[in-house]
């Protein structure tokens, strides 16, 4: 599942979104995954990561960290993410010193995550990198749209729902933080970046001129 | 698959604007069902419980073709095959252990209907042919390698084309000087096709982060690429090769 990679919208709005994601491999190194998953929550809850979960349970943002915790087995798959790049370069020095022999992936602009390795002290190993869409390309949806949407990169946030959301806000009635908090709980995965989409929603709502 | 219980529905039309492929449709003058040909059993209606009557309701997916289109589309469910959530595979997510595209290899994943429109297998087949045509050597144990019927040709199996999901991955490995036959043949099925896909490239990188295929994209008149999810190498045992 390359549900991180194609995120869309500006260059700037961009920046300040990373993903990060513990996985086993079947077959290598999936035993006794609960402990060391116990280290990743850890961890991405003393850097600050802003929504996480497991797509088993759920996202912090819906569920008790204690209720993910307790259900974590060794077939779960955290990921969450940080909108800082100092919390990625926090979040790779914990886990190197952990050393839970568990693959770890970041995604993000290049030149803010390779940078956050490299001061982090882990070496990068294999990038898959975005080329963007093809295809019928009229059957999409508007990029302000998109840049809200394929933050579920599973596709569980409709564009007829960020709109709504959008319009909410431009009414008043949701702050853009409630709107995007409300998108972000229909990602399961806790990939959702609802500070980044609180940023979006509050300029789609301001006055074209 | 979800249903609309007519008794229920009182027509409030709340539940519309959560579905990704607009699969609530008014009928009649008031009333709202669910079209069952847009519909991929993705599930977020039952899951986020939008209706706020409790008319929409889940009945046994039947057949398989139905089944495939839920695992694929949902990603709280297992594709139990695959052993691994969803559409999955693992592509350079794990490839610091499991080796799968090494030096002087480039990987390609093609997320078919990404972002959100929905891909019909007969769009999946007509570019995973086109893989097999260009050289690509389709990963082992991915939801649309299980249904081929000839992995040399990217063939899938009939009963298998009416199917309809929220996405699939055409997924596998060419020898790094493969790729300019890969993005031709890429650009040729890309107008054959009643939908979208988003193309992701894998390399190995050297500890800086670089690798020659940046050039090379760059050579084959694409635009060189500014987002990637980045394997940090900390995985167990480390595939050095």
């Amino acid at each position: 599942m390359t549900h991180s990679l194609h995120r869309s919208g500006s260059v700037e709005s961009l920046r300040g979104d990373y993903v990060w994601f513990m996985y086993q491999s079947k077959g290598i190194n999936d035993q006794n995954i609960a402990s060391k998953a116990v280290e990743f929550i850890a961890a991405a809850e003393a850097v600050g990561s802003e929504n996480w979960g497991d797509v088993k349970s759920g996202c912090i943002l819906e569920i008790p960290v204690e209720d993910i915790r307790a259900r974590v087995t060794d077939k779960s798959r955290l990921r969450g993410v940080f909108t800082r790049r100092e919390q990625v370069v926090e979040f790779l020095e914990i886990m190197k010193e952990k050393d839970t022999g568990l693959s770890i992936v970041i995604t993000g602009l290049l030149d803010e995550v390779l940078p956050a390795c490299k001061e982090a002290g882990v070496t990068p190993h294999t990038v898959n990198y975005s080329l963007g869409v093809w295809g019928k390309k009229e059957l999409l949806p508007t990029e302000d749209v998109l840049a809200v949407t394929t933050m579920c990169g599973h596709h569980q946030v409709a564009p007829n729902f960020v709109e709504k959301m959008a319009d909410e806000v431009r009414r008043g009635r949701k702050t853009p933080e409630e709107a995007a908090r409300e998108l972000a709980l229909y990602c399961p995965c806790g990939i959702f970046n609802q500070v980044r989409a609180a940023k979006l929603l509050e300029e789609q709502a301001k006055p074209q001129v | 698959m979800p249903i609309i219980v007519e008794e229920k529905c009182k027509g409030c039309r709340l539940c519309i604007p959560y579905c990704p492929l607009d699969a609530f449709q008014v009928v009649g003058k008031k009333k709202v069902a669910i079209d069952q040909e847009r519909c991929v059993e993705c599930y977020v209606c039952l899951r986020k419980n939008v209706c706020p009557s409790q008319a929409i309701q889940p009945t046994e997916i039947e057949g398989t073709l139905r089944n495939f289109s839920h695992f694929l589309s949902d990603p709280t469910e297992t594709k139990a095959t695959t052993g691994v959530p969803g559409r999955g595979t693992e592509e350079a997510k794990t490839n610091d252990v499991t080796g799968r595209t090494k030096i002087g290899q480039v990987g390609v994943a093609i997320d078919m209907g990404r972002p959100g429109t929905g891909v019909h297998m007969v769009d999946v087949e007509k570019v995973s042919m086109a893989m097999a045509a260009a050289g690509l050597e389709f990963e082992e144990s991915t939801p649309l390698t299980e249904i081929m019927e000839d992995r040399a040709t990217g063939k899938v199996k009939a009963e298998y084309l009416p199917a309809h999901m929220l996405s699939i991955i055409v997924e596998g490995n060419i020898p790094a000087d493969g790729l300019p036959r890969v993005i031709q043949a890429l650009k040729d099925v890309s107008g054959q096709i009643d939908t979208v896909f988003s193309l992701g490239l894998i390399s190995r990188v050297d500890g800086e982060g670089n690798t020659p295929l940046l050039d090379e994209i760059e050579r084959l008149g694409l635009p060189r690429p500014i987002r990637g999810k980045v394997n940090v190498g900390l995985g167990r045992p480390l595939v050095n090769d």
